[in-house]
């Protein structure tokens, strides 16, 4: 009897991730492929960001940073050294860890309003850069041509990187992977001393919890997610611009997150998937009305969230959960005191 | 009986202001010293160095023979000083089992970024240590009988019991002495005394205590010596019974003529 529920679970799983796996068979339009990798790409972002906010309370509005310095670094990499853009995924991921790392120092000293402006003077700092490198950069025009990820061989089979269907899997492997860190990350003792110092800083120092060495690591491997992210969009867009670490993209990575749940698991996926996919279809109501009101329903979904479903969707889902489970408890007639 | 901390000179200024002023007193294993005096004497602010939460503007602190004044709450902590807060300071949004399990001691000497590299990296054991922490940290609920709150979130619990919570997760971290800051405070007489007790119990298990306490039937109850702060200066110290019959102690709580007359 309490073997079910985890055999349950373990179904579920596999059920989802065949579902995964066979998706680009049941959708095979390239433009609605292109959306969903996107949403893979920005779920590893939230998750990231989560990781920060959520998790340890550091209200980091400069994320979109980690996310340029990961595509600029594996495209930059590719196009001047001939670095293989697979080499270039971790290389982004590791050269956006070091800038988080150095991010981690004023989080030691600021915090709430003041950490989240520096955080912005961080970002708006190196998109200027960006902005004004030009030998290195091309400025704000951007980064265009980026090698495609190479093909794989092994042996006689092979798989060559031309299409959505194919960057699909790449990065569904990616959002897998991180999902499987972060949920090991929060769930052990380093995640429980995060939430520690999230919730109370001198309670967590009373019981030997080195607050500022937690800071430092978890923005370091924040970073790091967010740069392969950055990394795996360099080489699927083959366009980087300033633009990318702008304001904006990490108010888009902050709305998906909170609309899907801070804090949990399940809510920066749901939030990623959700709003990307609204993002999209509002596109069609743009061109009707002639008006850019993506950012206003967002603000709204925002203000909604906080407002009536502080815990995001996943709250909701996890209710719902709950109502079902109670009901068919409710059913059997065993209802425990 | 070995001393187990011991105070020189302790000073400490905030400003222009002088909260600590050369405040030496010696602590012996095992004994329940306790710390009183009128509200705003400097009690806190000497746990606070003590537990090396502040830095001390003069003086020094040895504990276990062993300087450990400005070394850091946590670096403190490591050495064998828990404490618990005036006002709770409790992680809110974790379980009462994830608050306590935080604290189990062998967690935190690695580190965070070995700790990083072994939750991602290292294959399950089979949860071997994660039982052996999970054992201290129940076995630490049932001891401040706060077990059937295990899995609420730590901010749905009764105020009364949050500080047995504190409680709980600074026993967890095994310390050699720990520092109460008013564990009675906003407690109703019944609750008083169930404290008293709690602190006698964990007293039992060898842990040297170090108190401060408004609540007289509490200090007088359990303490084996009585230190009073005023002003920031120690002025009286010995036997609970000798010390509440101070003159000194008496003035400092009733103030004196000159006092009444403003």
């Amino acid at each position: 009897m309490s073997a079910n529920p985890a055999v349950r679970n373990r179904l579920g799983l596999v059920l989802v991730l065949v579902l995964l796996v066979l998706l680009p068979r049941i959708i095979q339009d390239r433009y609605h492929l292109h959306i969903i990798v996107m949403m893979g790409i920005f779920t590893i972002l939230t998750l990231s960001w989560n990781l920060l906010a959520g998790y340890t309370g550091q209200l980091n509005l400069g994320h979109a940073a980690f996310f340029g310095i990961g595509a600029y670094t594996s495209a930059l990499l590719a196009m001047n050294t001939g670095l293989s853009p697979w080499l270039g995924l971790p290389a982004g991921g590791l050269v956006a860890a070091f800038f988080g790392f150095l991010l981690g120092f004023p989080a030691l000293r600021l915090s709430g309003p003041y950490l989240a402006i520096t955080t912005i003077g961080f970002a708006e700092i190196l998109r200027l850069v960006a902005v004004n490198w030009v030998d290195l950069t091309r400025g704000s025009l951007g980064l265009s041509g980026i090698p495609l990820l190479t093909p794989i061989e092994i042996g006689s089979w092979s798989m060559k990187f031309y299409f959505e269907k194919d960057y699909y899997y790449v990065v569904l492997a990616g959002v897998l992977l991180t999902i499987f860190c972060m949920r090991r990350l929060v769930r052990s003792e380093f995640g429980v001393s995060l939430q520690a110092l999230r919730d109370d800083e001198p309670g967590a120092q009373s019981i030997g919890i080195n607050i500022s060495q937690y800071k430092l690591a978890v923005f370091t491997v924040s970073a790091f997610f967010a740069g392969f992210a950055g990394a795996l969009f360099a080489h699927f867009s083959r366009l980087v611009s300033p633009e990318t670490m702008a304001l904006h993209t990490t108010f888009d990575i902050l709305t998906m997150t909170m609309v899907g749940g801070l804090g949990t698991l399940l809510g920066p996926v749901l939030g990623a998937v959700m709003l990307t996919f609204l993002s999209e279809w509002l596109r069609y109501f743009e061109d009707l009305i002639q008006f850019d009101i993506r950012l206003v329903v967002y603000g709204l979904l925002l203000i909604l969230t906080i407002l009536f479903m502080r815990e995001g969707l996943a709250g909701v889902v996890k209710w719902i959960a709950d109502w079902i489970r109670s009901a068919l408890k409710g059913e059997k007639g065993g209802t425990p005191s | 009986m070995t001393e187990i901390l011991r105070t020189e000179g302790l000073t400490k200024y905030f400003g222009g202001l002088c909260a600590v002023h050369d405040v030496t007193f010696s602590m012996k294993e095992g004994e329940i010293l306790g710390l009183i005096g009128p509200n705003g004497a400097g009690k806190t602010t000497l746990i606070n160095m003590i537990s090396s939460a502040l830095t001390p503007s003069r003086g020094e602190i040895l504990f276990k023979g062993e300087r450990s004044s400005g070394i850091g709450a946590h670096k403190a902590n490591l050495l064998g000083i828990a404490r618990t807060f005036q006002i709770v300071r409790i992680f809110s949004k974790l379980t009462v089992l994830e608050n306590v399990l935080a604290g189990v001691v062998d967690r935190r000497r690695k580190g965070p970024w070995r700790l990083i590299a072994e939750s991602i990296f290292k294959p399950r054991d089979g949860g071997k240590a994660e039982r052996t922490a999970l054992e201290t940290a129940d076995r630490l609920l049932d001891f401040v009988e706060i077990s059937r709150y295990r899995d609420e979130k730590a901010e749905n619990l009764p105020y009364a019991l949050t500080k047995r919570l504190e409680m709980a997760r600074a026993l967890a971290t095994d310390p050699a002495l720990l520092l109460l800051d008013e564990p009675s405070s906003g407690l109703n007489p019944a609750e008083l005394n169930g404290q008293i007790e709690l602190i006698r119990k964990i007293n039992g298990q060898g842990i040297t205590i170090l108190i401060i306490e408004h609540v007289m039937k509490v200090i007088m109850d359990i303490s084996d010596r009585l230190i009073v702060l005023h002003y920031g200066e120690k002025i009286a110290e010995g036997q609970p019974q000798e010390v509440y019959s101070d003159p000194q102690v008496v003035e400092a709580y009733l103030g004196d003529e000159t006092d009444a007359s403003h």
